[in-house]
């Protein structure tokens, strides 16, 4: 057998993934349901437009849904911790930037018996004041242990330098800030946001019919009274005059790098493209960033970059932690690799594996019930439909050489980057 | 329940091919029986490098991952005390390209000192990065060496120390690869829209012609039992102080990890578990606590580690951990708490399973304990277990001259 001659390699043409149904419950709350898959247990996802974006101040948003599950009016924390965990569920809390949420796991032939106390966590909160005290306490201890690590100094410094200290994207948690949060700070955040008018249920996994009725009678019911999402929010950005941001830790082996830029999120034309330009940048295990940092000069154990697009904004960064004695270097490689991308025409085969495997990544994100869910959050965040992906298989197939050199150029600038530095 | 067929080829690679046709991708998992726990005290984190090595390019093959990611497909690879886990997922149509990249690294790898020094700093990096340049970074290496005396557990899978990475040479390298990377010592399981015919063909035509190699035998020398307890007090620029206790306990495939599993789960896991109720919510001694098992293939321990509150002094934090401990072995655990830690089992199991690459990854697992099968009957076993087992077995675990006590002090809070 000759092993030097690769088999045939067939490429992606399309892709399917399992059908999605749109349903509204009676109040009007949208439910996507996606009924597939082989194993007998579910996920319902509750996402409500509570995220950071909506705080009147630092780590509200944070709190209220972290507070959630400490109390009801009718049961206390360990009361409803003891139920989902009696039927073998999982819940997990959320508060991102934009949404913010909850996440039943079950097996689902227990997921409806779970229902109405998941419904007393967004309806009837009691945010008691014991348990928040603790709960603060915890939190500025890992604060405490975060603050000693470079990657983390490193992300502070770089969002608040992009954004400014005061955008909901470049704020920071000091451990000071801790104190400001007051249980009326919590209600008053979850009565406005926690509300059927900003939510959105999808519901994945294997079950019975049924379980759609129980989550109408559950979640249906609230009326929606004003049905307009809650009115948007301007922040304005305040970025730091410095580029370059660097704090000395004499103690340190390593140094931690964060470079980058504001940039173009999801919903711009281009970002299908850039995209698949960051593939090859940084977005891969066989990216150039990879291959030239890692796998030709040892610097690091990785580095990364990617477009991270959120739905008021969206940046471009790359990171790593490399050592101490090679950050100078690094660095010069890195605006190496962003000026090749600028300069030369990507060639033919590696802009082929770049392809073939954004194809094959897309083919995974759609994969089962629950993995799908998950591609799905990501679209509906952006208002976007599943022909997103259609369009961005192809978007892959057919992009060009010249274009992504054209798009480096547009939107990568070492010189105009900022640069973080840690260690 | 996950259905799968099973043979043997003649040089005794084991095959396992799980088929699911509800999916498009494919997951192929070879898993090679060494890990740390077979290298020398004078090579420590050998296994580990070597991982790094195999996608430095094969006999025929000049660089693992590209034909892969050209493929559609991705690929990584862990190691652990006992094993070394590599796994490819592709489009199903691609199968054949992960059995030529997975069977020409088996055949032999193209040993080049150029990339064995490059693997070495990329290892350093990693080795600086998780354990040097981290607060408590340290703490497994620390009590690594506590708990075990003379089983090679005694060091962390990284190794012990920069310069045993920094000294690696290449004839160790292919001598450890002819000693461990032989069939005979691998299984191969191959998940996903397949079927049992298609893997019987590629699995003959590419690993077929690979020799067996020398039968293997290990000296892994057993560690006695602990007869006094053990403690070491660090201090190191943290934030704040935190506490680590290893009991020792049994090994994987012994009749009681069952229970001791589920002790595990009663103790910490779910915000109804005792531990964090007691000693983060009403005692507000610690501000996070967790137990967990190291479920190694040798004798392993049961760790409980947690961070504690400004003001509470390491004797009674410890006091406290004894006492929710000792509880499960003087009382029996009601059936209501008993049937949650099962019922969180099954769910767990069935999220586990949802995923192709993970069924694949526990029938390699299963394969290595004895036999694959046995992923299908850990349900039942779970199930069968009985409050007064829990306790019995907890006895067993808690007992004080078996415990390993690493306190670890923040130099302010001293």
């Amino acid at each position: 057998m000759n092993r030097t001659i690769f088999p045939e390699i067939k490429t992606v043409d399309t892709v399917s993934f399992p059908e999605t149904k749109l349903l509204h419950l009676a109040n009007g709350v949208p439910v996507y349901v996606i009924n597939a898959g082989e194993q007998e247990v579910v996920k319902i996802e509750l996402m409500f437009k509570a995220g950071k974006w909506y705080e009147p101040k630092n780590l509200i948003a944070d709190f209220t849904n972290r507070m959630m599950r400490e109390g009801t009016t009718t049961h206390s924390a360990k009361e409803i911790a003891d139920s989902f965990d009696y039927y073998g569920a999982n819940l997990q809390y959320s508060a991102g930037f934009e949404n913010a949420g909850v996440t039943l796991y079950a097996m689902s032939k227990q997921a409806a018996k779970l229902l109405p106390l998941l419904k007393e966590i967004l309806t009837e909160a009691t945010f008691p004041q014991a348990e928040l005290n603790t709960v603060i306490n915890n939190r500025k201890q890992r604060l405490k242990v975060d603050l000693e690590k470079n990657d983390f100094i490193a992300n502070r410094h770089f969002v608040s330098a992009l954004y400014g200290p005061k955008h909901p994207y470049g704020r920071v948690t000091e451990l000071e800030d801790f104190k400001t949060i007051e249980r009326s700070d919590l209600l008053s955040f979850y009565q406005r946001y926690y509300h059927p008018r900003s939510l959105t249920i999808i519901v994945s996994g294997k079950f019975e019919e049924s379980l759609l009725q129980s989550i109408q009678q559950y979640f249906g019911s609230a009326p929606i009274i004003n049905k307009e999402v809650v009115t948007d929010i301007v922040h304005p950005i305040e970025p730091s005059t410095e580029l370059i941001h660097h704090t000395e830790k004499a103690d340190s082996v390593q140094s931690a790098i964060l470079l980058g830029n504001i940039c173009i999120n999801k919903q711009h034309p281009d970002f299908m493209k850039v995209s698949v330009m960051n593939t090859l940048l940084g977005g891969y295990f066989g990216s150039r960033l990879m291959t030239n940092i890692r796998e030709d000069k040892g610097y690091t154990y990785g580095i990364y970059s990617s477009f991270v697009s959120y739905p008021h904004g969206g940046f471009f960064e790359i990171s790593a932690e490399v050592g101490k004695d090679v950050k100078e270097a690094t660095l010069k490689e890195i605006a190496h690799e962003i000026n090749r991308l600028r300069t030369e025409p990507v060639s033919k085969e590696e802009l082929q594996i770049v392809k073939n495997y954004l194809s094959g990544k897309i083919m995974r994100s759609l994969d089962g019930p629950l993995k799908f869910s998950e591609t799905l959050k990501g679209l509906l965040t952006y208002g976007q439909s599943t022909d997103y992906i259609h369009e961005f298989l192809k978007t892959v197939k057919e992009i060009s050489a010249e274009e992504i050199q054209v798009l480096a150029c547009k939107y990568l600038d070492y010189d105009q980057m900022y640069k973080v530095t840690v260690g | 329940m996950i259905k799968f067929e099973e043979f043997v080829l003649p040089n005794g690679l084991k095959v396992i091919v799980h088929e699911d046709h509800t999916t498009s991708m494919a997951a192929v998992n070879v898993l090679y029986k060494v890990g740390s726990r077979d290298e020398t005290p004078q090579q420590t984190g050998f296994a580990h490098l070597f991982e790094h090595f195999m996608f430095e390019g094969s006999s025929n093959i000049p660089h693992f991952d590209s034909p892969l990611q050209n493929a559609g497909g991705e690929s990584n690879a862990f190691t652990s005390n006992d094993v070394t886990n590599y796994y490819d997922i592709l489009p199903a149509t691609n199968l054949e390209t992960a059995f030529w990249l997975e069977s020409d690294r088996m055949l032999s790898l193209a040993f080049e000192t150029e990339s064995l020094e490059t693997q070495k700093s990329v290892v350093m990096e990693e080795f600086k990065e998780h354990y040097i340049n981290q607060p408590y970074g340290d703490v497994w290496h620390k009590m690594s060496a506590l708990a075990y005396k003379v089983h090679p557990y005694q060091w962390p899978v990284i190794g012990l120390n920069l310069s045993h990475v920094e000294h690696v040479e290449l004839p160790s390298a292919k001598e450890f690869f002819f000693k461990y990377y032989r069939p005979g010592n691998a299984v191969l399981v191959v998940a996903g829209d397949v079927t049992v015919a298609q893997v019987k063909n590629l699995a003959e035509q590419w690993f077929g012609e690979i020799p067996a190699g020398e039968p293997l035998t290990r000296h892994i020398p057993l560690e006695p039992e602990q007869t006094e307890p053990r403690m070491l007090e660090v201090t190191a620029d943290v934030p704040v102080n935190a506490l680590y206790i290893a009991y020792k306990m049994c090994a994987r495939m012994h009749p009681d990890y069952h229970a001791a599993d589920l002790l595990r789960d009663i103790l910490s896991t779910g915000e109804s578990s005792r531990l964090y109720n007691k000693l983060v919510k009403e005692q507000k001694l610690f501000s996070n606590i967790a137990a967990y098992t190291t479920e190694t293939i040798d004798d392993g321990l049961f760790m409980i580690e947690g961070k504690l509150n400004k003001g509470v002094s390491m004797e009674s934090a410890e006091k406290a951990i004894e006492e929710v401990v000792l509880q499960m072995v003087t009382h029996t655990i009601d059936e209501q708490e008993l049937e949650k830690v099962q019922n969180k089992m099954e769910s767990y199991l069935a999220f586990g399973e949802t995923n192709i690459l993970n069924r694949a990854m526990n029938l390699a697992y299963y394969e290595m304990l004895g036999n694959p099968n046995e992923v299908n009957l850990e349900i039942e076993k779970y199930r069968s277990v009985t409050a007064e087992k829990i306790r019995e077995v907890a006895g067993r675990i808690f007992i004080k001259e078996h415990s390993n006590i690493l306190r670890y002090y923040s130099k302010n809070q001293q």
